[in-house]
């Protein structure tokens, strides 16, 4: 047994194993998304209540450990400039208005992700008095990426698909 | 010109005792016949060339009133009459500020009466008086609102002190010049000028340049400008920004060039280094005020350095013996001067619209005004156009001959000339980019945008008069700056006329501007054409380019739930990096007060943020001078205390000293 696998066992440690059904029209949006973006993808992150256990793994996405940005994957400061958003945590009332808002702000056609359980479901945060409802109440989501919080890998690998490259 | 001074005068007896209801109309019908008859004398006199004169012994005691109107003060005249012109139909329209009363309505026609005549006196007596009329009628009605505002008192009180040690200093040195030419004519002391001795010529001269000077609004001597100017009723504001601006630059070319015959290089060399600061500092001010008025009064003080630099540098060619170059170079700063009359006339007008449809003045509180006022925005935008010097405008085709004048004298060999035409180049190159970022301010703030306060939103259109008035001096841009060869001719003629010399063509083919003595070419027309080809272009090829339909969303706000018109870019804010690099002249002041809230402090209850820029020459020149001033007028009260004692012995002492000195 390498160091490595010792590495994504404990770092599997408090995921849900269970796989949530991907979104019913995902295989035509990715493709079409990887035609359209040519290899670059230009994404807004909007945090919609996470507990930033997502935020780690997305920042350590973008370090020279995994470095996102080979792939033509990089996050945008202004969503006048991106081709999407990718979406953290459960969406709380105060972030209900401003994530619909973002959304209006990209310019279409524009992809979202939602990162990590929390995003898809609410996950454990699911009924909390706080919050209103998953990403996908909210707006379209494109892709959807289990876990929580999800591996860079797989958020990557989620990423790649879009980007094409 | 005599049906000049009588419609003024009858206007002004009209103002003064027909009734309130008829008033207003009869004294406007009145004056805007002298300014056409005002016009009509001298658009005859440019064209046909000799002078039209009037001489009588009765009216002034003494003196008598000599009126001689050659083609350079007909030029000035003109430019009066057309301003004047406009300003008076704009009157028509504009409400309080207290033009209407009694007083209003009497002094305003006299003023403009005085400016269609100075240009025309031709001896010292009848210059001083008009001059001196003109000095107090446009200080009563600078006080037109002073009921209303305080600041109104103080600009008065500014303006009067220097207006009137203006008048003081111009009156030692044309004395000066009368006494040793021995005759108060005009024309006797430009006979004799040339022939005094030097420093007779050189005090006069300086004394003459502060003088008018002060009048024109150059530094050091503009501080009463900015203040009196926004303060002023509209088409007061207009017309001191132009007419009388300009009456400073006619005095310093009549007794620089005509009286004297020109001087030594060190004159010029004075009066470009005057120039070049007043354009700097006039453009530096300019571009961090937020007070529209103010801003447009800044800017005037920067056009008047700009003409200054280039009299001085016509002044300074003449002094070398490159003569030439000395008329292209009054050529251009009189044509800056003519095309500065009408983009400044039509901004102050546009603006005192602006400020009649909202009761505002700072641009932090106004914003969106083109939508509410379709009409005065856009003239107020191409008149700022204009004053940046963009083509197709007339303000680019005198910049650029400024321009041309300037870099045409770096060849020259001589020392002075090759130092101070660099400079000037790069005063013009600096003032043209701080006014251009002045009126990106001005136009971006004021009237794009979102309305930034509740009087802004409420703001509706201004009587047709008005926006007429400023719309005929904004139209004017744009015909001079597409021919400017329609008014060039008389330019060229009235510069000769000062200057005593100059080929009759110099400048001006048909749709081109070209120099002759100098290398340069300029087609505005094509020019403009150009522009007008190349704008359908670029839309065209957009149209081409663009893919599906265009989406309209919300501004950008970082998902803010409410966005107000307060979160917009503000004049202040758009200035402030100006303001942080030139801190030194602009010695800015910030204030910000922040209140608690009493449970935590680490909540904040509200924010108050204030930034003023100050005068430099203001606060470190004239409030040291105003202060030791008043404390000799202080510590003078002193020796007269009551005692008749005392009193009796300085009568004892005064009457030995005189003894003494008659003895």
């Amino acid at each position: 047994m390498g160091k490595g696998t010792i590495r994504q066992i404990v770092r599997r440690l408090g995921q849900r194993p269970d796989h949530l059904d991907a979104p019913a029209n995902a295989e035509g949006a990715v493709s079409e998304a990887a035609r359209r973006n040519r290899g670059s993808l230009q994404l807004r992150h909007v945090d919609a209540g996470s507990c930033n256990g997502c935020e780690l793994e997305i920042a350590s996405c973008f370090s020279p450990t995994y470095d996102a940005e080979r792939f033509g994957i990089r996050l945008e400061a202004s969503p006048r400039h991106a081709d999407g958003l990718l979406v953290t945590g459960p969406v709380t009332h105060n972030m209900a208005d401003p994530l619909r808002k973002t959304y209006e702000a990209v310019p279409k056609p524009a992809v979202v992700v939602s990162v990590g359980d929390c995003a898809r479901d609410c996950g454990v945060f699911r009924g909390a008095y706080g919050v209103a409802g998953s990403v996908a109440d909210m707006v379209p989501v494109d892709v959807e990426i289990p876990g929580c919080p999800p591996e860079p890998e797989a958020i990557i690998a989620a990423l790649q698909n879009l980007s094409g490259r | 010109m005599v049906a000049t001074a009588l419609f003024g005068l009858a206007a002004a007896a009209v103002g003064a005792i027909a009734p309130p209801r008829a008033r207003v109309r009869l004294s406007v019908a009145l004056t805007l016949a002298a300014c056409a008859c005002g016009f009509a004398v001298a658009a005859d006199v440019l064209a046909k060339g000799g002078a039209a004169a009037v001489h009588t012994n009765q009216l002034l005691p003494l003196l008598g009133l000599s009126l001689r109107l050659d083609r350079l003060g007909a030029l000035f005249v003109a430019v009066s009459a057309g301003v004047g012109l406009c300003a008076i139909v704009f009157r028509l329209g504009y409400k309080g500020h207290g033009l209407s009363s009694r007083t209003g309505s009497c002094v305003l026609p006299l003023f403009v009466t005085t400016l269609l005549l100075v240009p025309a006196a031709s001896a010292v007596g009848t210059f001083m008086f008009l001059w001196e009329l003109m000095a107090v009628t446009s200080l009563v009605l600078v006080l037109a609102d002073h009921r209303a505002r305080d600041e109104v008192n103080r600009a008065g009180q500014w303006y009067a002190v220097m207006t009137q040690f203006g008048a003081a200093v111009l009156l030692l040195a044309l004395v000066l010049l009368a006494q040793r030419a021995g005759s108060q004519s005009f024309a006797v002391i430009a006979a004799h000028g040339p022939h005094l001795a030097p420093w007779v010529r050189s005090t006069a001269f300086v004394l003459a340049v502060v003088g008018f000077a002060s009048k024109a609004g150059a530094v050091p001597l503009h501080v009463w400008l900015p203040r009196a100017h926004p303060e002023a009723p509209g088409p007061v504001s207009a017309l001191m920004s132009t007419a009388m601006v300009n009456l400073g630059i006619y005095g310093i070319i009549r007794v620089g060039d005509t009286l004297l015959g020109g001087g030594p290089a060190w004159w010029w060399l004075l009066v470009m280094g005057v120039g070049g600061l007043s354009a700097l500092f006039g453009a530096l001010h300019s571009s961090t005020s937020t007070d529209l008025k103010r801003l447009l009064a800044y800017s005037t003080t920067d056009n008047v350095g700009l003409i200054l630099l280039g009299v001085g540098a016509s002044g300074l060619f003449a002094a070398t013996g490159h003569r030439p170059l000395a008329l292209v170079a009054l050529v251009a700063s009189l044509l800056h001067l003519v095309f500065h009359a009408v983009f400044k006339g039509s901004l102050f007008l546009s603006a005192s619209s602006l400020q009649q449809a909202t009761g505002l003045r700072n641009l932090d509180q106004l914003g969106g005004l083109i939508k509410r006022l379709p009409l005065s925005a856009p003239v107020f935008i191409v008149a700022g156009l204009a004053i940046c010097a963009l083509p197709p405008l007339c303000g680019f085709v005198s910049e650029w001959l400024l321009l041309q004048s300037l870099l045409h004298g770096l060849p020259s060999g001589d020392t002075a000339i090759e130092v101070a035409m660099p400079l000037g180049v790069a005063v013009l190159a600096l003032t043209g980019g701080l006014t251009a970022a002045t009126f990106v301010k001005a136009i971006g703030i004021g009237l794009l945008g979102q309305a930034r306060s509740d009087d802004a939103a409420r703001a509706s259109e201004v009587p047709a008069t008005m926006w007429g008035g400023a719309g005929l001096l904004a139209l004017l841009c744009v015909v001079f700056g597409v021919a400017p060869g329609l008014v060039l001719p008389a330019v060229v003629d009235a510069a000769r006329s000062g200057l005593g010399y100059g080929t009759a063509h110099p400048i001006a083919q048909g749709w081109s501007v070209g120099l002759t003595g100098v290398r340069g070419m300029l087609a505005p027309g094509l020019l403009a054409l150009g522009l007008v080809v190349a704008v359908l272009l670029v839309a065209g090829v957009r149209q081409l380019a663009q893919r599906g339909a265009v989406r309209r969303t919300e501004a950008w706000g970082c998902g803010r739930e409410v966005q107000t018109a307060r979160m917009q870019y503000t004049a202040t804010s758009f200035a402030e990096p100006l303001t942080r690099v030139f801190d030194d002249v602009l010695d800015p002041t910030h204030d910000l007060d922040v209140s608690h809230s009493a449970e935590s402090r680490y909540y904040v209850e509200s924010a108050a943020f204030h930034t003023t820029t100050h005068d430099a020459f203001e606060t470190r020149g004239y409030r040291p001078l105003a202060t030791t001033l008043a404390w000799w007028g202080r510590q003078a009260r002193r020796v007269p205390n009551g005692s008749v004692h005392r009193y009796l012995a300085f009568g004892l002492a005064a009457l030995v000293v005189v003894l003494v000195l008659v003895g």
